[in-house]
């Protein structure tokens, strides 16, 4: 596979691979490399463990949230138990109605 | 195999001092690899240790030992992926045309004219940065791993999980903009970065 044209062919471009690796061999780790990279390690996991007591107390306190939200809904309320007609009509008696200028057909009242 | 299989089931196992013989017994290669794949001497030690940084949070998902090496090359890859591409964000210049000077070392180079082995050799470096510059970071890290490294393509099914005729489908189409690369700076003509999908 030859390249055609009349720059790099590549046995050339192989090469200059070769000579790249030659350029820039294995190289030592610095006196620092250990040391750092245990100082990330435990970076991230200080961070790793401070999230995952974040997402506990989340949790706990979504958990709590519910419950008292459940409680609520459980325990019975008594306004709840009458509709507002009802209301309505318990405050205002149909034989108080006239003196509010209503009138109601007989039909009404049977 | 650099180490012992039972020192990296112990590595596994949470043992710190294993896992620094780990890292002490490949971290040379791996400086190697990386400095080649990414060609930023000042920023090698900290890809490396984000590679090692890697493994110790991934260990225990390694299931076989026999496959270390080249997981722990897969690691390398990506870690080398992903910071050529915030380099290539964060400064889009610097993926440097081939100047003048640089075409001119190149055919030094190709005819070995060039005076002193060591003004040569960082010529040659040099170039093949410039040319791997043009092509994306895909392309760069597979022929740099392939050509450079020197892993068969059995080593590379496994560490980019793709059969071997599709690698050398990638592999030759690489090459060819590499060697396109260089004859458009041949010609005068401007090598720009390839474009990139954000």
């Amino acid at each position: 596979m030859e390249h055609p044209n009349d720059g790099l062919n590549n046995a050339e471009l192989d090469a200059l691979f070769a000579e790249y690796k030659a350029a820039l061999p294995d190289r030592e780790a610095s006196a620092n490399f250990m040391p750092q990279l245990w100082r990330k390690i435990e970076t991230r996991q200080n961070t790793l463990f401070r999230m995952k007591r974040l997402t506990q107390y989340f949790v706990a306190a979504a958990a709590a949230i519910c419950m008292l939200f459940a409680t609520m809904m459980a325990v019975p309320r008594d306004e709840v138990n009458s509709s507002y007609v009802d209301v309505l009509a318990q405050a205002y008696p149909t034989e108080n109605l006239a003196s509010h200028g209503i009138l109601l057909d007989e039909a009404d009242t049977k | 195999m650099l180490v012992e299989f039972e020192l990296i089931q112990k590595a596994q196992a949470g043992d710190g001092a294993a896992f620094n013989q780990v890292v002490v017994a490949y971290r040379k290669r791996i400086l190697g690899t990386i400095a080649r794949l990414i060609g930023r001497p000042e920023d090698v030690e900290d890809v490396a240790q984000e590679v090692f940084l890697r493994l110790y949070y991934s260990l225990d998902q390694l299931r076989t030992p026999e496959v270390f090496e080249p997981w722990l090359y897969r690691l390398t890859v990506n870690a080398s992926y992903d910071y050529l591409r915030k380099q290539r964000r964060r400064n889009e210049a610097r993926m440097s045309d081939l100047s003048e000077q640089q075409v001119m070392m190149a055919d030094a180079a190709a005819g070995g004219r060039a005076s002193s082995e060591e003004h040569r050799l960082k010529q040659v470096k040099d170039l093949v940065e410039s040319l791997l510059g043009s092509v994306s970071e895909q392309d760069r890290i597979l022929l740099t791993l392939k050509e450079v490294e020197g892993l068969s393509l059995k080593e590379l099914e496994k560490i980019y999980r793709v059969n071997e005729n599709a690698l050398k489908v990638r592999l030759f189409r690489a090459r060819q903009r590499v060697l396109n690369a260089f004859e458009a700076a041949h010609k005068g003509r401007t090598v720009k970065p390839v474009e990139r999908k954000s």
